[in-house]
Protein backbone atom coordinates (compact mmCIF):
# COMPACT_ATOMS: atom_id res chain seq x y z
CA UNK A 1 0.00 0.00 0.00
CA UNK A 2 3.00 2.72 1.32
CA UNK A 3 4.89 2.21 -2.14
CA UNK A 4 1.90 2.66 -4.49
CA UNK A 5 1.41 5.50 -2.57
CA UNK A 6 4.80 6.49 -3.32
CA UNK A 7 4.40 5.52 -6.61
CA UNK A 8 1.62 8.10 -6.85
CA UNK A 9 3.11 10.95 -5.17
CA UNK A 10 6.09 10.49 -7.48
CA UNK A 11 4.18 10.43 -10.82
CA UNK A 12 1.93 13.36 -9.68
CA UNK A 13 5.35 15.19 -8.69
CA UNK A 14 6.56 14.47 -11.95
CA UNK A 15 3.39 15.44 -14.02
CA UNK A 16 3.70 18.96 -12.38
CA UNK A 17 7.90 19.35 -12.81
CA UNK A 18 7.00 17.86 -16.35
CA UNK A 19 4.15 20.11 -17.53
CA UNK A 20 5.05 22.90 -15.07
CA UNK A 21 8.71 23.48 -17.04
CA UNK A 22 7.31 22.76 -20.22
CA UNK A 23 4.53 25.41 -20.42
CA UNK A 24 7.18 28.10 -18.72
CA UNK A 25 9.84 27.21 -21.54
CA UNK A 26 7.27 27.66 -24.49
CA UNK A 27 5.54 30.78 -22.69
CA UNK A 28 8.45 32.46 -21.02
CA UNK A 29 11.47 30.90 -23.04
CA UNK A 30 14.61 30.29 -21.69
CA UNK A 31 18.03 31.25 -22.42
CA UNK A 32 18.22 28.56 -25.15
CA UNK A 33 15.61 29.88 -27.14
CA UNK A 34 15.26 33.81 -26.26
CA UNK A 35 16.92 37.05 -25.40
CA UNK A 36 16.14 38.47 -22.85
CA UNK A 37 17.53 42.19 -22.15
CA UNK A 38 15.74 44.30 -18.87
CA UNK A 39 12.46 43.56 -19.18
CA UNK A 40 12.28 42.61 -22.62
CA UNK A 41 12.72 39.38 -23.83
CA UNK A 42 12.47 38.28 -27.54
CA UNK A 43 12.55 35.10 -29.79
CA UNK A 44 15.32 34.41 -32.08
CA UNK A 45 13.99 31.81 -34.37
CA UNK A 46 10.42 32.51 -33.98
CA UNK A 47 8.56 31.86 -37.37
CA UNK A 48 12.00 30.09 -38.32
CA UNK A 49 11.29 26.63 -40.24
CA UNK A 50 14.37 25.64 -38.61
CA UNK A 51 13.21 26.23 -34.86
CA UNK A 52 13.39 24.36 -32.28
CA UNK A 53 10.52 22.44 -30.94
CA UNK A 54 9.68 25.35 -27.91
CA UNK A 55 9.66 28.10 -30.52
CA UNK A 56 7.52 26.04 -32.81
CA UNK A 57 5.00 25.07 -29.73
CA UNK A 58 5.49 28.98 -28.81
CA UNK A 59 4.35 30.46 -32.34
CA UNK A 60 1.67 27.57 -32.44
CA UNK A 61 0.68 29.01 -28.72
CA UNK A 62 0.90 32.19 -29.42
CA UNK A 63 -1.79 32.55 -32.21
CA UNK A 64 0.54 34.84 -34.38
CA UNK A 65 2.26 34.77 -37.25
CA UNK A 66 5.74 36.16 -37.05
CA UNK A 67 8.04 37.14 -39.77
CA UNK A 68 11.43 35.55 -39.24
CA UNK A 69 14.53 37.09 -37.38
CA UNK A 70 16.25 38.21 -40.63
CA UNK A 71 13.00 40.28 -41.27
CA UNK A 72 11.84 41.29 -38.16
CA UNK A 73 12.39 41.29 -34.62
CA UNK A 74 10.16 41.32 -31.74
CA UNK A 75 10.21 42.05 -28.05
CA UNK A 76 8.01 41.85 -25.16
CA UNK A 77 7.37 43.26 -22.02
CA UNK A 78 5.30 42.31 -19.15
CA UNK A 79 7.27 44.11 -16.22
CA UNK A 80 8.70 47.55 -15.66
CA UNK A 81 12.59 47.92 -15.84
CA UNK A 82 12.35 46.83 -11.90
CA UNK A 83 10.65 43.23 -12.91
CA UNK A 84 7.28 44.90 -11.54
CA UNK A 85 3.97 43.28 -13.30
CA UNK A 86 3.10 46.28 -15.61
CA UNK A 87 -0.75 47.01 -14.68
CA UNK A 88 -3.15 49.46 -15.58
CA UNK A 89 -3.13 50.72 -12.28
CA UNK A 90 0.03 52.48 -12.52
CA UNK A 91 1.44 55.24 -15.02
CA UNK A 92 4.98 54.70 -16.41
CA UNK A 93 7.64 56.44 -18.47
CA UNK A 94 8.70 54.90 -21.07
CA UNK A 95 12.09 55.98 -22.62
CA UNK A 96 13.82 55.01 -25.90
CA UNK A 97 16.57 55.57 -27.62
CA UNK A 98 17.03 55.43 -31.65
CA UNK A 99 16.65 52.28 -32.69
CA UNK A 100 18.43 51.25 -36.42
CA UNK A 101 15.44 49.94 -38.42
CA UNK A 102 13.20 50.66 -41.40
CA UNK A 103 10.54 50.62 -39.65
CA UNK A 104 9.38 50.16 -35.65
CA UNK A 105 6.26 50.57 -33.40
CA UNK A 106 5.74 50.09 -29.65
CA UNK A 107 2.21 48.98 -28.78
CA UNK A 108 0.62 48.39 -25.53
CA UNK A 109 -1.71 44.82 -25.18
CA UNK A 110 -3.81 43.09 -22.39
CA UNK A 111 -2.69 40.08 -20.92
CA UNK A 112 -3.77 37.94 -24.08
CA UNK A 113 -2.30 40.33 -26.62
CA UNK A 114 -6.15 42.33 -27.27
CA UNK A 115 -6.03 46.27 -27.93
CA UNK A 116 -7.58 48.04 -25.15
CA UNK A 117 -10.02 50.79 -25.95
CA UNK A 118 -10.07 54.25 -25.35
CA UNK A 119 -11.16 57.30 -26.74
CA UNK A 120 -8.37 58.35 -28.29
CA UNK A 121 -8.11 55.00 -30.73
CA UNK A 122 -4.45 55.55 -29.74
CA UNK A 123 -3.01 52.06 -29.60
CA UNK A 124 0.72 51.85 -30.08
CA UNK A 125 3.40 54.56 -31.34
CA UNK A 126 5.38 53.74 -34.25
CA UNK A 127 8.97 55.17 -35.75
CA UNK A 128 6.89 57.70 -38.47
CA UNK A 129 4.61 59.14 -35.75
CA UNK A 130 6.52 59.38 -32.34
CA UNK A 131 7.18 62.70 -30.91
CA UNK A 132 11.04 62.44 -30.66
CA UNK A 133 13.68 64.85 -29.02
CA UNK A 134 16.56 66.18 -31.17
CA UNK A 135 19.23 63.65 -30.12
CA UNK A 136 15.97 60.94 -31.86
CA UNK A 137 15.12 59.77 -28.15
CA UNK A 138 11.66 59.51 -26.99
CA UNK A 139 8.97 59.24 -24.04
CA UNK A 140 6.33 57.88 -23.84
CA UNK A 141 3.45 58.22 -21.22
CA UNK A 142 1.48 54.92 -20.06
CA UNK A 143 -0.87 55.80 -18.28
CA UNK A 144 -4.82 55.75 -18.20
CA UNK A 145 -5.30 59.39 -18.15
CA UNK A 146 -3.86 61.62 -20.77
CA UNK A 147 -0.75 62.84 -20.66
CA UNK A 148 1.57 65.16 -23.24
CA UNK A 149 3.89 64.15 -25.46
CA UNK A 150 3.52 59.99 -26.99
CA UNK A 151 0.38 59.41 -24.39
CA UNK A 152 -0.01 55.56 -24.75
CA UNK A 153 -3.51 55.41 -23.66
CA UNK A 154 -3.66 52.32 -20.85
CA UNK A 155 -7.67 51.78 -20.60
CA UNK A 156 -9.92 51.37 -18.11
CA UNK A 157 -10.04 48.22 -16.46
CA UNK A 158 -7.65 46.98 -13.68
CA UNK A 159 -5.66 44.63 -15.54
CA UNK A 160 -1.99 43.62 -16.18
CA UNK A 161 -0.15 45.20 -19.48
CA UNK A 162 2.20 43.79 -22.34
CA UNK A 163 4.22 45.70 -23.93
CA UNK A 164 5.13 44.82 -27.34
CA UNK A 165 8.22 46.33 -29.87
CA UNK A 166 8.31 45.09 -33.66
CA UNK A 167 11.12 46.13 -35.46
CA UNK A 168 11.06 45.30 -39.11
CA UNK A 169 14.05 45.48 -40.94
CA UNK A 170 16.50 46.02 -38.50
CA UNK A 171 19.58 47.35 -40.60
CA UNK A 172 22.33 45.67 -38.12
CA UNK A 173 22.71 42.24 -38.39
CA UNK A 174 24.90 38.92 -37.11
CA UNK A 175 26.91 36.98 -39.64
CA UNK A 176 24.13 35.08 -40.80
CA UNK A 177 21.35 38.21 -41.35
CA UNK A 178 19.48 37.61 -38.11
CA UNK A 179 18.78 41.34 -36.93
CA UNK A 180 19.70 42.78 -34.26
CA UNK A 181 18.81 45.82 -31.79
CA UNK A 182 21.18 46.45 -29.13
CA UNK A 183 20.26 45.67 -25.61
CA UNK A 184 20.94 49.90 -24.88
CA UNK A 185 18.22 50.65 -27.66
CA UNK A 186 15.22 48.49 -26.04
CA UNK A 187 13.18 51.06 -24.00
CA UNK A 188 13.60 51.67 -20.14
CA UNK A 189 10.28 51.10 -18.70
CA UNK A 190 9.92 53.32 -15.65
CA UNK A 191 6.77 53.35 -12.99
CA UNK A 192 6.28 56.78 -11.64
CA UNK A 193 2.69 56.50 -9.54
CA UNK A 194 0.16 53.54 -8.70
CA UNK A 195 -3.84 54.69 -7.78
CA UNK B 1 22.63 -3.86 -0.39
CA UNK B 2 19.55 -2.05 -1.60
CA UNK B 3 19.19 1.36 -2.94
CA UNK B 4 17.74 3.54 -1.06
CA UNK B 5 14.20 4.14 -1.54
CA UNK B 6 13.66 8.11 -1.61
CA UNK B 7 16.82 8.03 -3.70
CA UNK B 8 15.00 5.46 -6.21
CA UNK B 9 11.68 7.39 -6.02
CA UNK B 10 13.89 10.82 -6.88
CA UNK B 11 15.33 9.13 -9.59
CA UNK B 12 12.26 7.95 -11.26
CA UNK B 13 10.27 10.94 -10.48
CA UNK B 14 12.97 13.06 -12.56
CA UNK B 15 13.18 10.64 -15.54
CA UNK B 16 9.58 10.62 -15.75
CA UNK B 17 9.38 14.50 -15.36
CA UNK B 18 11.49 14.71 -18.51
CA UNK B 19 9.42 12.22 -20.65
CA UNK B 20 6.43 14.12 -19.85
CA UNK B 21 8.18 17.73 -20.61
CA UNK B 22 9.62 15.80 -23.81
CA UNK B 23 6.17 14.95 -24.58
CA UNK B 24 4.37 17.94 -24.14
CA UNK B 25 6.38 20.07 -26.08
CA UNK B 26 6.05 17.89 -29.01
CA UNK B 27 2.50 17.29 -28.04
CA UNK B 28 1.71 21.28 -27.68
CA UNK B 29 1.89 22.66 -31.93
CA UNK B 30 -0.44 19.90 -32.36
CA UNK B 31 -2.56 20.44 -29.78
CA UNK B 32 -3.35 24.09 -30.27
CA UNK B 33 -6.36 24.47 -32.80
CA UNK B 34 -5.97 28.29 -32.95
CA UNK B 35 -2.39 28.78 -34.43
CA UNK B 36 -2.28 32.09 -36.69
CA UNK B 37 -3.27 30.12 -39.74
CA UNK B 38 -6.07 28.36 -38.48
CA UNK B 39 -7.58 31.86 -37.62
CA UNK B 40 -7.12 33.01 -40.95
CA UNK B 41 -7.96 30.09 -42.76
CA UNK B 42 -11.20 30.35 -40.94
CA UNK B 43 -12.53 33.62 -42.14
CA UNK B 44 -12.33 32.96 -46.52
CA UNK B 45 -12.26 30.59 -49.16
CA UNK B 46 -8.79 29.38 -50.75
CA UNK B 47 -6.95 31.41 -54.21
CA UNK B 48 -8.45 34.74 -52.88
CA UNK B 49 -6.80 37.85 -51.50
CA UNK B 50 -8.62 38.80 -48.39
CA UNK B 51 -8.41 42.34 -46.52
CA UNK B 52 -8.11 41.72 -42.81
CA UNK B 53 -9.65 44.68 -41.31
CA UNK B 54 -7.76 46.67 -39.06
CA UNK B 55 -6.92 45.94 -35.72
CA UNK B 56 -9.44 47.43 -33.01
CA UNK B 57 -10.07 46.14 -29.52
CA UNK B 58 -12.57 43.15 -29.50
CA UNK B 59 -11.82 42.78 -33.29
CA UNK B 60 -8.34 41.10 -33.62
CA UNK B 61 -7.94 37.93 -35.69
CA UNK B 62 -4.96 36.94 -34.34
CA UNK B 63 -3.28 38.67 -31.01
CA UNK B 64 -0.71 41.16 -31.04
CA UNK B 65 -2.00 41.99 -34.05
CA UNK B 66 -0.49 45.81 -35.21
CA UNK B 67 -3.08 48.49 -35.40
CA UNK B 68 -0.79 50.65 -37.44
CA UNK B 69 -0.06 47.70 -39.61
CA UNK B 70 -2.93 46.80 -42.36
CA UNK B 71 -2.79 43.42 -43.63
CA UNK B 72 -4.16 40.73 -46.51
CA UNK B 73 -3.64 37.36 -46.91
CA UNK B 74 -4.06 34.68 -49.56
CA UNK B 75 -4.49 31.44 -48.57
CA UNK B 76 -2.94 29.49 -51.74
CA UNK B 77 -4.03 25.76 -52.59
CA UNK B 78 -1.69 24.03 -55.02
CA UNK B 79 -3.46 21.18 -55.69
CA UNK B 80 -4.66 22.13 -59.18
CA UNK B 81 -1.25 24.02 -59.92
CA UNK B 82 0.51 26.98 -58.97
CA UNK B 83 -1.02 30.05 -57.51
CA UNK B 84 -0.16 33.50 -58.69
CA UNK B 85 0.05 36.76 -56.42
CA UNK B 86 0.14 40.13 -58.00
CA UNK B 87 0.74 43.56 -56.13
CA UNK B 88 2.16 46.76 -56.68
CA UNK B 89 4.60 47.81 -54.55
CA UNK B 90 3.58 50.98 -53.90
CA UNK B 91 5.97 51.41 -50.57
CA UNK B 92 9.54 49.88 -49.39
CA UNK B 93 8.09 48.55 -46.38
CA UNK B 94 5.30 46.33 -47.62
CA UNK B 95 6.13 42.62 -46.92
CA UNK B 96 5.32 39.47 -48.51
CA UNK B 97 5.65 36.67 -46.04
CA UNK B 98 4.60 32.82 -47.06
CA UNK B 99 3.85 30.45 -44.32
CA UNK B 100 2.91 26.78 -43.87
CA UNK B 101 0.00 25.82 -41.80
CA UNK B 102 2.56 24.91 -38.69
CA UNK B 103 3.13 29.16 -39.04
CA UNK B 104 6.84 28.58 -40.50
CA UNK B 105 7.56 31.66 -42.36
CA UNK B 106 9.27 30.10 -45.20
CA UNK B 107 10.04 32.78 -47.76
CA UNK B 108 9.52 36.53 -47.47
CA UNK B 109 10.03 39.66 -49.65
CA UNK B 110 10.72 42.92 -48.61
CA UNK B 111 9.17 45.95 -51.12
CA UNK B 112 12.45 47.88 -50.17
CA UNK B 113 14.50 44.98 -51.65
CA UNK B 114 11.92 44.44 -54.96
CA UNK B 115 13.36 47.70 -56.57
CA UNK B 116 10.78 47.49 -59.06
CA UNK B 117 7.21 48.71 -59.30
CA UNK B 118 5.24 45.62 -59.58
CA UNK B 119 5.66 42.02 -58.48
CA UNK B 120 4.10 38.84 -59.36
CA UNK B 121 5.05 35.97 -57.30
CA UNK B 122 4.36 32.17 -58.26
CA UNK B 123 3.63 29.97 -55.88
CA UNK B 124 4.56 26.47 -56.88
CA UNK B 125 5.21 22.80 -55.33
CA UNK B 126 7.79 20.97 -55.33
CA UNK B 127 6.80 19.07 -58.05
CA UNK B 128 5.58 21.50 -60.24
CA UNK B 129 8.00 23.04 -62.56
CA UNK B 130 8.18 26.58 -64.04
CA UNK B 131 7.35 25.27 -67.22
CA UNK B 132 4.33 23.79 -66.30
CA UNK B 133 3.51 26.60 -64.72
CA UNK B 134 3.97 28.66 -67.82
CA UNK B 135 5.97 31.45 -66.57
CA UNK B 136 8.30 31.88 -69.63
CA UNK B 137 6.42 34.83 -71.05
CA UNK B 138 10.02 36.57 -71.75
CA UNK B 139 8.33 39.95 -71.57
CA UNK B 140 7.13 39.77 -67.63
CA UNK B 141 10.01 37.40 -66.74
CA UNK B 142 12.05 40.48 -65.07
CA UNK B 143 8.61 40.82 -62.42
CA UNK B 144 8.18 37.26 -62.00
CA UNK B 145 9.74 35.51 -58.80
CA UNK B 146 9.39 31.62 -58.98
CA UNK B 147 8.54 30.60 -55.16
CA UNK B 148 8.69 26.52 -54.69
CA UNK B 149 6.44 25.99 -51.16
CA UNK B 150 7.27 22.82 -49.18
CA UNK B 151 3.42 22.77 -48.86
CA UNK B 152 0.47 21.79 -50.55
CA UNK B 153 -1.12 25.16 -48.75
CA UNK B 154 -0.35 27.72 -47.17
CA UNK B 155 -0.61 31.11 -46.42
CA UNK B 156 0.81 34.02 -48.18
CA UNK B 157 0.60 36.96 -45.39
CA UNK B 158 0.78 40.44 -46.30
CA UNK B 159 1.50 43.21 -44.35
CA UNK B 160 1.71 47.49 -44.93
CA UNK B 161 3.37 49.26 -41.74
CA UNK B 162 1.96 52.77 -41.64
CA UNK B 163 4.47 55.23 -43.23
CA UNK B 164 2.69 58.05 -41.04
CA UNK B 165 -0.46 58.79 -39.26
CA UNK B 166 -3.01 59.50 -42.07
CA UNK B 167 -1.85 57.02 -44.51
CA UNK B 168 -4.01 54.31 -43.11
CA UNK B 169 -6.38 55.17 -46.64
CA UNK B 170 -3.37 54.43 -49.19
CA UNK B 171 -2.35 51.82 -47.14
CA UNK B 172 -5.02 49.91 -48.00
CA UNK B 173 -5.78 50.66 -51.31
CA UNK B 174 -2.58 49.06 -51.96
CA UNK B 175 -3.48 45.91 -50.44
CA UNK B 176 -6.65 46.41 -52.13
CA UNK B 177 -5.16 46.66 -55.49
CA UNK B 178 -3.37 43.39 -54.99
CA UNK B 179 -4.59 40.44 -56.21
CA UNK B 180 -4.43 36.06 -55.72
CA UNK B 181 -5.79 33.62 -58.05
CA UNK B 182 -5.05 30.03 -59.62
CA UNK B 183 -2.11 30.57 -62.61
CA UNK B 184 -3.56 29.88 -65.91
CA UNK B 185 -0.95 28.57 -68.36
CA UNK B 186 -0.37 31.06 -71.16
CA UNK B 187 1.04 30.68 -74.32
Amino acid sequence: MRSLAYFVGTFLVALILGIGSAWYMIERGSPLTTTKVGPWSGWVSEGNPNADHYTKAHVARSGRLPLTSTFARYFIARTDSAGAALSSDCEYLIVGAPINARWWSLAVYDAYGGLIANPSSRYSFNSEEMLRHADGTFRVNLSRHARPENWLPSGTDDQHLVLFLRVYGPRETDASGIGLVAGDRLPKIERKSCE
Amino acid sequence: MRVRLPGLYIALGLVLAGLIHIVAVLALPLLAPKNGYARLASIGPVNTMIEIPPAAPGQQIMPMMAPDIRYAFCRFDLANGPVRLNATVADELLLIALYTPEGENFYSVAGADMRRSEIDLIIAAADQTVEEAGVDAPESSDNVIVVNAPVGEGIALLRLPLAGPSTAIYAERALRATSCSPHTKSG
